[in-house]
This record gives structure tokens, sequence and C-alpha cells, in this order.
């Protein structure tokens, strides 16, 4: 950098780099993190219907998690003993908070455990002719 | 925040994300490019119709793009008389004036971390609203177009491409922050060498 140059200017123009630099390497730490995950994952195929139960989150709704995963809304409602009515819009983390304040993340824990046991089994081929 | 709209757009649909969208253009922190991908995973799954929300998508967007604009546009003369005397005003001013199409469009799907700022510079700087327009609905397009059409083709897997997408964007931003950085450099040390050669030849 040139020596008769500002020293205020000088510092705004390291600082930029620094904090350039910075930015750099902790997002491209982060894009190279994402990018494995991202790599060791293949989207479902289509018209299949979602099985990892993992990836519910508590934002989701009864509803929601009951079209992703084709488990009934009745099933999901009954594993937690609460009426379906006025609880259809309510996300996971709501109904955790109103109706079981005391038990954090219950209501995603039981709801995960019940898609898993009651997910659709998955169509079998044509079965063999019996042998005479 | 975000889990919060993610929910309501479960619950209310397509009008949402065109509130959300138009929210975002803004400023206001409601996770605008989250619910993008997130929509996109939704019309996968059947519960929006992806035509129709992308195109209510695109106009909350530019909606709220033109509104950013017409603050900067209407607060123009305060910032003339605020910063008359800044060269550093001037600077950006300038700067944006050359290359104002590529940092709107870009703005808009790449480095979305600043383009409320650049909607504002837009408008305060006198740039012509129908080329901001056009820029900015080219930008706004591959913005929905790509985040949601990756949202669309990873489905209920839709969190890793968010992950992976808005890292990107900072990744990028920091790599325009160091070019920024060294094309000053590169300024300083011209002028400087022009000012030696002056001195030199009194």
């Amino acid at each position: 950098m040139a020596a008769n140059t500002n020293p205020k200017q000088k510092a705004l123009v390291i600082g930029l780099i620094i904090l350039g630099v910075l930015f750099t390497a902790f997002f491209g730490m982060r894009v190279a993190r994402a990018f494995r995950k991202f790599d060791g994952h293949r989207p479902p195929p289509r018209g299949e219907v979602e099985t990892d139960v993992e990836l519910i989150r508590d934002w989701m709704t009864v509803k929601f998690i009951s079209h992703t995963y084709a488990v009934p809304e009745r099933i999901l409602f009954e594993a937690l003993d609460i009426s379906p009515n006025s609880n259809f819009e309510k996300s996971l983390k709501d109904i955790n908070e109103e109706y079981f304040p005391d038990q954090d993340g219950y209501v995603l824990d039981l709801i995960k455990a019940t898609v898993q046991t009651n997910l659709p089994q998955p169509p079998t081929g044509p079965t063999p002719p019996a042998a005479p | 925040m975000s889990e919060f709209f993610l929910t309501q757009v479960i619950n209310f649909g397509t009008p949402l994300v065109g509130l959300i969208l138009f929210l975002g253009a803004l400023g206001f922190p409601v996770g605008a490019s989250v619910v993008v991908i997130a929509a996109g995973a939704f019309s996968q799954q059947g519960i929006l119709p992806w035509a129709t929300t992308a195109v209510i998508g695109l106009v909350g967007a530019l909606a709220g793009d033109t509104l950013s604009f017409s603050i900067g546009h209407y607060a123009k003369d305060w910032a003339q008389k605020r910063f008359e005397n800044s060269t550093l005003w001037l600077n950006a001013k300038n700067s944006f004036q050359q290359h104002a199409g590529l940092t709107i469009f870009l703005t808009r799907w790449l480095i979305t971390a600043v383009a409320i700022p650049t909607n504002l510079i837009a408008g305060g700087s006198g740039y012509k609203f129908s080329h901001f327009m056009a820029y900015d609905i080219a930008g706004e397009s591959v913005w929905i177009l790509l985040y949601g059409g990756l949202g669309y083709m990873f489905g209920s897997q839709w969190e890793l491409v968010n992950d992976f997408l808005s890292n990107f964007g900072g990744l990028v931003l920091g790599l325009v922050i160091i070019g920024f950085g060294i094309r000053q450099v590169i300024i300083m040390q011209k002028a400087g060498k022009k000012e030696a050669y002056k001195n030199a030849e009194a």
C-alpha cells in the first residue's frame, strides 16, 4: 500500500480484508460440512412415502406429519391422548407447551415413535404360486 | 422465527408465502430463503400448488423490493443534505451506478444479506425504477426457481439444501469483501505512484 495513504483509510481497508477472510473461513468450513452431509443423502424416490422419522420437527403439525408419513391423524391424536378438535393447526411444540408443559420434547418423541410403528408397509412383489 | 412461519405456511398455504416474501424484502427477519426452499418441498409433497406458490411468492418479493426502493427514493433529499460533503457516500453512489444491474441481480439470490441496502441505495441514488425492476424480476425469479426447485427436488430432506445454501451465501459475501478490499489496495497504490511521480517531476 502506498506510504502516503491516509492511515484511517489504510486501517479501514486492512480491517475489511481481515473481515472478508474471517467470513470466508467461517462459511467455507460450514459449506464443506453441509456439502458432505448433502452428498451422503439422496432424496426419496418420487411418489414414495417418507419413512425417516428423524426428519420430524417440532414446528410441524399433526396434519402435516400424517400427510407426509401416511399415518392416519386419528392414530397420532390417540397416542397423544388429546382431542383432534382445535389441535389440527397447532405445532408439536405448541401442543407440548399446552398439554405437557413439564415434559420438554415429549410430544416430538412420542410422535416419532408412533409414526415409526405405524408406517405403511412397503408394497411386496407378487407371491409365488404355491407348489403343487 | 422462521419455524413459526413454516407452521403457518402449512396451515394457511400460498398467500402466506407471498406475505412472508413481502416482509422479507422489507428487511423483517422472517427467514424468506428458508420459506422458499420449504415451499418447494411442500409443493413436492402435495401441500402447496407449485405454480401458484411461485407466482404469488414472486409478486410478494417484488412488492417488498418496490417499497424498499421507494423508501430510498423518498429519503434521497434527506440523504443528499446529510451526506453531501461525504466522499464515501459519493464514491458508494458512483460505484453503485457503475455496477447497478449486476449488483441488483446478484443480491436477489446469491448475496441476499445485502439486498435491502442495495434497494435503499438504488432508490436513494436516483437509479431508474424501470431498470431496477427489470434486474429485480430476473434476480427474484432465479431465487424462487433455484431455491424452490432444489426444495422440490429434495422434498422432505429440504433442510440439507437450506444448510448448504445459507452458508454458501456467506462464503460468497466473504469473497466479495476480500475482492473489494484488494481492489481498494490497488487503487490506493496507483494513486500513491501517481503522486510520487508528480512530486519527482516537480
